[in-house]
């Protein structure tokens, strides 16, 4: 197999699908560390890893501080609120200030999007990225595809689904570029208003407004969740309605195919993206992905952490 | 004192000739074959070019409020090291240039300092808000000769219609900054497949081209003068090509990024806060469409929205940074570069853009050109030198630029203005 | 990397097959419980071996002893300085290991630091009754206080060579070679030194 040479993971668009893979069958190495009695290993002993959340997101920093945690790296935490943004202290600064500490790798969750691509002028450390505004969220792609390859066994020639705001979605974007990498087909589906721009022109991306039309073609489904405030800026006019057209509902669920997977990235917000009554048949499979996804964040935090620079 | 320039080639927009010039510092006294040497200063201009000084009809000077991005000062000496001898300054400053007394202040510094001419453009509506009228016969005579809410557009049709007809009073010109700011929201890039692969928020073309066709529509209407600021795209060039041809007296600018630079090198900079201006940068259609608009007129000059920034609003990620480059320093060598070099215009077609088109749309009849009698600003260049783009290179305070590094051919030598040499290359 | 070529074929299909035998009887002679025996192979080749005396086991006890996968990479010492990522493999180990007599199974002992990654590791897993080491090859050059307990061959050895273990399952045949570096021409003196 390939070596691992990248420094960073800013985004699937800057992975190669060897890559994709080396990732993914790491990841299948770490999962089991997490079965053991002692749920540790010294891999990145004596590292330090730093979450810079300039974003709230406690579910993914718990991810990757646990993931830092099982391979014996020293964990920071760094929060810092949009608002100090705005009070005229960028984030850069921040990088350069935390930089100080000379920690080995940086997870950042940022609101803006594209913003991580030069911080490596900033800071040494390996930066790792927990999602970056509308952008990308790489390794919530990566467990989309490592939850639906344990499954599948696959990851080509898929008709991978994504539904709801497609437009605000990192996880949309990511999965999207990485389901390419695999010659699997996407198709988007959520009201125009939640289509970017020449959405489809990106390539690999087929895009539909009716759920009804297309859900039975899936092989993987991923339900994305809607934020209530965007109702308020006019992008669907009520959740009531919202539901009636793209919520995955019992009767929807029974028209997919036999095999096909859904995922959620989580939270969900039942009765909005999906209908509570079949919650015990699509939370198990969601709730697997957060099992995967600290797999996942170990084996990127294992590749960049170890890679000698 | 008088200057004599010996030998240069002197590009005036509709000719092109060898020569001397003797000017003194109220106006040029000759021009011809052999002017006797009898000047204070000899400039041997052989193998040089001769321009008339440039006219930059949009600059932000950021003072007053943001003395630390720039202040006269190195704004007359960045416009002197462009060749721009007369400079309109923006009123979008802290306070905004709404009040008689500040259009006053400026002009007193301007002749204070001594370096180039800056003329304050005065705001349409009180602190731009874009709700009441500012005065506008105060603003005249205290200096101003155009207004506008630059930075921002004037949303309310009604509101910029009574300025267009109260303007006419006073004869001054309204220079629209067109974008419908609902459609551009917090946008901070064009809107396309680039924008959509980043899930960066974005403007879309037409939130431009709206607003103009809006403002020639009521410049039509009413029958007055218009000036759109910024024109950067193909379907706002292809509305006022139109408006041109009903006769509806509008004008046009455009920046030189809006001919050089395009989203895909936003993408190419890895979304570098250099490369964020409002207009954002178009696509490769729109390039074409601007040149084209430029090669027939249908935009009559060259303006640089010269928008210094500190070094930390620049630092800020791409999607919150502020807006806006710096171009007093680079424009001339731009349009070299990208204009002259590529025959989308002629050297004649230089001084047109940067000079003798701004002296008409102000009415300044004796600029724009080098005869006898004519304002003796000068700049004179040498088209065959090349020089690199470099912060350390800009007598600006701010640095905020997206050519830093390239090489553009065109470099200016001296700088003339009112019979005096405010810049000379020789530093560079 | 140095470019190693082929020696000196050191031990055949039919060597290998006769020291798993030997090595089988030794552990049997030694703990004669197998109840209390588990296997654990160090990826990759020590898996396949351990694998093979497993069967012997069977073969001649009619047990089959439960056998463990152990991947050390991520406890090697030298894991952040050697410039690369070394692939993690797998690891299962799914039987408890306290009060186990343990066989650690691998194919050449070399500097010893494999063995302590992997004995950390078996720590980590449980509190084994004791933990013994079988090797197919041992060439020498220890840089920590570690012995095996089974050994296949003692290899006396130069540090300029290499010793390669090739197993059918992974490497179409069975055999151990001797490899030398490349660039040096061996001389006669130093050959007979190394075997």
């Amino acid at each position: 197999m390939k070596e691992w040479t990248k420094q960073h993971i800013l985004g699937i668009k800057d992975l190669s699908r060897d890559e994709i893979e080396l990732v993914l069958s790491q990841a299948q190495a770490f999962k089991e560390i997490s079965q053991r009695e002692v749920k540790k290993v010294p891999a990145l002993r004596g590292k330090t890893v730093l979450n810079l959340f300039f974003e709230n997101s406690t579910r993914t920093r718990t991810s990757f501080e646990l993931a830092a945690k099982r391979l014996s790296a020293d964990v920071i935490n760094f929060s810092s609120s949009t608002s100090s943004l705005s009070k005229g202290e960028s984030a850069v600064d921040t990088v350069k200030t935390l930089n100080a500490y000379h920690p080995d790798i940086m997870v950042v969750r940022s609101v803006s999007s594209a913003c991580l691509y030069d911080f490596d002028k900033y800071t040494q450390a390996s930066i790792v990225n927990a999602g970056d505004g509308q952008n990308e969220h790489p390794t919530q792609a990566l467990l989309d595809m490592f939850t639906v390859k344990e499954i599948k066994g696959t990851l080509e020639g898929l008709n991978v689904l994504i539904v709801g705001d497609i437009r605000h979605s990192r996880v949309a974007r990511s999965n999207i570029f990485a389901f390419h990498k695999f010659s699997s087909q996407t198709t988007v589906c959520a009201p125009p208003t939640f289509i970017p721009y020449e959405f489809d022109k990106l390539g690999g991306v087929e895009v539909s407004y009716d759920l009804d039309e297309v859900i039975g073609k899936a092989d993987v489904i991923i339900m994305l969740r809607i934020q209530q405030e965007r109702q308020n800026s006019s992008f669907f006019p009520t959740i009531r309605e919202y539901v009636d057209k793209f919520a995955l509902t019992g009767a929807r669920l029974a028209k997919i195919k036999k095999d096909c997977i859904v995922l959620h990235p989580g939270p969900v917000n039942w009765d909005v993206e999906i209908s509570s009554a079949i919650k015990d048949k699509v939370h198990p499979l969601i709730l697997k992905q957060v099992e995967n996804g600290l797999a996942i964040r170990m084996a990127c935090l294992y590749l960049v952490g170890t890679n000698k620079r | 004192m008088k200057i004599l320039i010996k030998n240069g080639t002197i590009v005036n927009a509709d000719k092109i000739f060898e020569g001397d010039i003797l000017l003194s510092n109220s106006k040029i006294i000759s021009v011809g074959k052999n002017i006797p040497e009898s000047a204070d200063k000899v400039i041997d201009a052989k193998g040089k070019h001769v321009f008339p000084g440039f006219i930059d009809l949009h600059v932000h000077l950021r003072t007053p409020g943001r003395e630390d991005e720039e202040d006269f000062l190195s704004g007359s000496k960045a416009a002197a090291a462009g060749g721009f001898t007369k400079i309109f300054c923006m009123p979008n400053t802290n306070p905004a240039i709404d009040a008689e007394s500040i259009a006053q202040w400026i002009i007193d510094e301007s002749l204070r300092l001594g370096v180039v001419d800056i003329y304050p453009i005065g705001a349409i509506t009180k602190g731009r808000e874009g709700k009441e009228l500012t005065e506008f016969s105060a603003l005249k005579r205290a200096g101003c000769l155009m207004l506008s809410d630059d930075g921002a557009s004037v949303s309310d049709s009604l509101l910029l219609r009574r300025a267009l007809e109260y303007s006419q009073m006073e004869n001054l010109l309204i220079v629209s900054h067109c974008e419908d700011i609902r459609l551009s929201g917090k946008g901070a890039m064009r809107e396309g497949v680039i924008s959509s692969k980043y899930g960066i928020r974005a403007v879309p073309d037409i939130a431009e081209s709206l607003i103009v066709a809006r403002d020639i529509e009521l410049a039509k209407y009413l029958n007055k003068r218009i000036h759109i600021a910024h024109v950067s795209t193909a379907k706002s060039v292809e509305i006022i090509e139109r408006a041109k041809k009903q006769g509806v007296k509008v004008t046009a600018e455009t920046a030189p990024h809006y001919f050089t630079l395009t989203v895909a090198d936003v993408e190419k900079s890895k979304f570098n806060s250099n490369f964020k201006v409002n207009p954002p940068l178009g696509d490769d259609k729109d390039v074409a469409a601007i040149k084209q608009a430029l090669g027939k007129g249908v935009i009559d000059c060259i303006a640089t929205d010269h928008a210094p920034h500190s070094q930390a609003e620049k630092e800020l990620p791409f999607d919150v940074a502020p807006f806006g480059f710096i171009g007093l320093e680079t424009a001339f060598s731009l349009t070299c570069t990208y204009l002259v070099k590529n025959k989308v215009i002629d050297l004649g077609g230089v001084t047109e853009k940067l000079s003798a088109n701004p002296a008409k749309i102000l009415g300044f009849k004796q600029c724009g050109k080098i005869e006898k009698d004519a304002d003796p600003s000068i700049v004179i260049a040498d088209l065959n030198k090349k020089w690199r783009v470099s912060a350390a290179g800009f007598h600006s305070k701010s640095k905020n630029s997206p050519f830093l590094g390239e090489e553009l051919l065109g470099v200016i030598e001296y700088t003339i203005h009112k019979g005096k040499v405010v810049y000379s290359g020789s530093n560079r | 990397m140095n470019k190693f070529k082929e020696k000196i074929k050191i031990l055949t299909c039919d060597d290998i097959r006769r020291i798993l035998y030997r090595l089988t009887h030794q552990i049997l002679e030694k703990d004669p419980d197998p109840q209390k025996l588990v296997l654990i192979g160090i990826q990759t080749r020590g898996v396949y071996l351990a694998k093979r005396i497993q069967q012997i086991i069977e073969e001649l006890e009619k047990i089959k002893v439960p056998l463990g996968i152990l991947d050390i990479t991520l406890y090697r010492d030298d894991l952040t300085t050697i410039g690369h990522n070394p692939i993690v493999k797998e690891t299962i180990i799914g039987f408890d290991l306290t009060d186990k007599v343990v066989v650690l199974v691998d194919d050449v002992l070399f500097t010893g630091r494999t063995v302590r990654a992997a004995l950390d590791e078996i720590m980590d897993f449980g509190r084994p009754k004791r933990v013994e080491l079988l090797v197919l090859v041992d060439r020498g050059y220890r840089e920590l206080p570690i012995r095996a307990d089974f050994v296949g061959k003692n290899i006396p050895t130069s540090n300029k060579e290499l010793v390669e273990v090739r197993l059918k399952e992974i490497d179409r045949k069975d055999e151990v070679i001797l490899l030398q570096e490349e660039d040096r021409i061996p001389k006669t003196e130093d050959r007979e030194e190394a075997i």
